[in-house]
C-alpha cells in the first residue's frame, strides 16, 4: 500500500526531469510515455483494454479549452463498489500521470470527472484496479496543443484555497473546486513575460467524517482551480470535508460540505 | 480569432493545406495585390473572407486596413500569412505613395498579424497592446506550427515599441490626422487594442467586434460586455469589426453581439445553478441561434471558457 503510493510519485519525479519543457521547435513529442511507465506502475499484469460495459473514458476529441478539458471516467454497473485504484495518464503531457484516485472500498462510483491542461495531441488514458486486482484500461484522443503554457484565466484570482462545492440536483454528483493557480511551470506571465514557477496542488482527499471517501495524489496536469466531481450510485455522504494540499508550502487547505436540506432528493 | 489550442489542422494537415494553396487554391504571388475599398475618406479596408480556421483560405479571415495620413500611412492588422501581408502591402502602395510608419496588431490571433513582416523593410514603429508580445511568446508553437508563422513576425513584435508592458501611445499623428489608440482590459483576449480615426469616426474594432460571425471568447466573458459598455458610449460613425461587413449601424453591431454573450452567461449560469458539470454542460450547446456564422466552431469553446470564469462567481 505505502510502496503503491511512492512509485507513481518517483515516476512522475523523473519524467518531469528527463522531458524538456514544451513548446520548443524541434522537440520530439514523448510518444512513448505510457509504455515507459507501465511497468513501474502495472509491472507484466494483463490489462483489459475492451467492452464498453465495464467503463469508459470521455474526452473532447478536439478540446474546447486546451488548459481545462474536462475528462469523465464511466464506471458500468460491473465495476460499481469493485474500484480501489483510479490512475488517469496523459501520454504527451510533460508530467504524464495527471491523478491517482484511490477510492474507498465499496464507494460505488459512477463517474470520475476531472479537469486537466493537455499539451499537445495525446491519448488520456484512464487505468482502474479493482479490489480483487483486475486491471481495466480505456483511452481517447484528444486533438489540442498549449494547455500547458496557456497563461492564467482572465477569470479574477480570488482567495488562494477558497473551495466551491457545488452538488448535483438529485443530490448523488457533488463538484469539488479550490481556487489555486496549480501553475504548470510551463506558464508565463503575460504582464511581465518571466517564466511563473511551479505552484500545485498535490493531493486533495475527501472525508466522510475519520473515513477517506477519496485520496488524490495530484500535480501539474490538473488545470487552474483543480476540479474533481465524483457520481455515485448512493447520494452523497454529509457532510464531506475536503483537504488540498499545497506545494510547495505544503500548506494544508480545508473545507466542509454539508447537504443542505433542500437540496438532493433524499 | 481563433484561440491558442483550439488546434485545427495539426502539423500534418498543415503542410498538405499549404501545398494544396501552391497548387489548386488561392495561391497568392508576393506581388498580388489584396482587395481594399476605401470605406471613408483616406480609410482603406480589405474585408476577410467568412471562413471557418480549419478552412483553406483561412490566412484570409480577418478585416485589415490602412489609413493615410498627409505624412504617412499606420497599418491595421496585417493578415494571416506573410503572402496576405505582402499583398496588403501591395495594396497600400497602388493607394498611396506615403511611407508606412505605424503598423498597429489589435491582438494575438494568427489571423491579424502573421503578415507583419511584409512590413518590415518600411521600418514602421509596431504598436499593440502591453501584453501583445508575452502573448505572441506563449503562442509561439502554436502558430509557427499550426498557423506556418515565419520569424519576422517575432521580430516585429520584439521591436522596442512593443517591449511587454509598454503601453501604445494614447494617439499617434499621421500628419493632420490623429487615431486614438486604446488598450483593453481582458474581453476577447488579454491583449484587445482598438483604433479609432477621428477625422472620419471610424473605428477599427479588431475582435472585440464580431458581424455575422461568431464571436470566440478566449479572454473574459464579463470583460468583454463591459469593453462593449464602454465601446457604447463612444461616438462612433463607421465600425470596421475584426470579422463581418463593415456598417455605419454601431448601435446595431453592438447590441447583437451583446445579446449572443449575454446568452452565453445565462445558459452558463443556469447549468451552474443545477449542478451541471462541464461535460453536462457542453452536451446540452445551444442551438444556433441569431444567424452567427460558425456556431459549431466557436460555441463549444465559448460555453467551456465561460463555465470556468463563471463558476467562481
Amino acid at each position: 500500500m505505502t510502496h503503491t503510493r511512492l512509485v507513481p510519485g518517483l515516476v512522475t519525479a523523473a519524467v518531469l526531469l528527463t522531458l524538456p519543457p514544451s513548446g520548443t521547435a524541434d522537440e520530439t513529442p514523448a510518444v512513448g510515455a505510457w509504455q515507459n511507465m507501465r511497468p513501474h506502475l502495472y509491472g507484466e499484469r494483463p490489462i483489459s483494454e475492451s467492452g464498453d460495459e465495464l467503463m469508459t473514458i470521455e474526452a473532447p476529441a478536439s478540446t474546447p479549452d486546451p488548459a481545462a478539458t474536462a475528462v469523465t471516467v464511466h464506471f458500468g454497473e460491473g465495476l460499481e463498489g469493485r474500484v480501489r485504484q483510479v490512475r488517469v495518464i496523459i501520454d504527451n503531457n510533460p508530467s504524464p500521470l495527471a491523478a491517482t484516485f484511490t477510492l474507498r472500498p465499496g464507494l460505488a462510483l459512477e463517474a470520475l470527472d476531472l479537469r486537466v491542461r493537455i499539451d499537445r495531441y495525446t491519448s488520456v488514458r484512464a487505468i482502474a484496479e479493482t479490489t480483487d486486482g483486475q486491471l481495466e484500461m480505456r483511452s481517447a484522443w484528444v486533438n489540442a496543443a498549449g494547455g500547458c503554457s496557456t497563461p492564467p484565466s482572465a477569470a479574477p484570482p480570488g482567495t488562494l484555497g477558497e473551495v466551491r462545492f457545488r452538488p448535483s440536483a438529485d443530490g448523488h454528483a457533488l463538484q469539488v473546486s479550490i481556487r489555486h493557480p496549480n501553475n504548470s511551470g510551463f506558464q508565463i506571465d503575460p504582464r511581465s513575460g518571466d517564466p511563473i514557477p511551479p505552484h500545485f496542488i498535490s493531493r486533495l482527499r475527501l472525508l466522510a467524517g475519520d473515513e477517506v471517501l477519496v485520496d488524490a495524489e495530484t500535480g501539474i496536469s490538473l488545470s487552474e482551480n483543480p476540479t474533481l466531481r465524483l457520481r455515485s450510485r448512493d447520494p452523497m455522504p454529509s457532510p464531506l470535508k475536503l483537504e488540498a494540499t499545497d506545494i510547495p508550502s505544503q500548506q494544508l487547505f480545508t473545507a466542509t460540505w454539508t447537504a443542505s436540506p433542500a437540496a438532493g432528493t433524499r | 480569432m481563433t484561440r491558442a489550442g483550439a488546434a485545427p489542422g495539426r502539423r500534418l494537415t498543415c503542410a498538405v493545406a499549404v501545398l494544396l494553396l501552391g497548387a489548386a487554391g488561392r495561391p497568392l504571388a508576393a506581388a498580388e495585390t489584396l482587395e481594399v475599398r476605401e470605406v471613408a475618406h483616406g480609410v482603406f479596408v480589405h474585408e476577410g473572407r467568412p471562413l471557418s480556421v480549419n478552412a483553406q483560405g483561412r490566412e484570409d479571415i480577418a478585416n485589415l486596413g490602412f489609413i493615410v495620413g498627409s505624412r504617412c500611412v499606420a497599418v491595421i492588422d496585417t493578415g494571416g500569412s506573410a503572402a496576405i501581408g505582402a499583398a496588403l502591402r501591395e495594396a497600400v502602395r497602388a493607394h498611396t505613395a506615403k511611407p508606412v510608419c505605424f503598423v498597429i496588431n489589435t491582438h494575438v490571433h494568427f489571423d491579424h498579424l502573421l503578415g507583419n513582416g511584409a512590413f518590415l523593410s518600411d521600418h514602421p514603429r509596431f504598436l499593440g497592446h502591453p501584453q501583445l508580445p508575452a502573448a505572441l511568446a506563449r503562442s509561439r508553437a502554436l502558430l509557427v506550427d499550426t498557423y506556418g508563422a515565419q520569424p519576422q513576425v517575432f521580430a516585429s513584435i520584439a521591436a522596442p515599441s512593443t517591449a511587454p508592458g509598454t503601453p501604445p501611445p494614447a494617439d499617434i499623428d499621421l500628419g493632420g490626422r490623429r487615431l486614438k489608440l486604446t488598450a483593453w482590459p481582458t474581453a476577447h483576449t488579454d491583449c484587445d487594442l482598438t483604433v479609432f480615426d477621428a477625422a472620419t469616426g471610424t473605428l477599427f474594432a479588431g475582435d472585440l467586434l464580431f458581424i455575422g460571425r461568431t464571436p470566440a471568447l478566449e479572454g473574459s466573458l464579463n470583460g468583454w460586455l463591459g469593453a462593449l459598455d464602454d465601446l457604447g458610449r463612444e461616438r462612433v460613425r463607421r465600425v470596421i469589426p475584426g470579422h463581418g461587413p463593415p456598417t455605419t449601424d454601431f448601435r446595431q453591431a453592438l447590441a447583437a453581439e451583446r445579446s449572443y454573450l449575454q446568452d452565453l452567461k445565462a445558459t452558463v449560469q443556469a447549468a451552474l445553478a443545477a449542478g451541471q458539470s462541464l461535460p453536462e454542460t457542453l452536451h446540452q450547446a445551444r442551438a444556433p441561434a441569431g444567424g452567427w456564422l460558425l456556431w459549431e466552431e466557436n460555441e463549444p469553446r465559448n460555453l467551456a471558457r465561460a463555465y470556468e470564469e463563471l463558476e467562481w462567481q
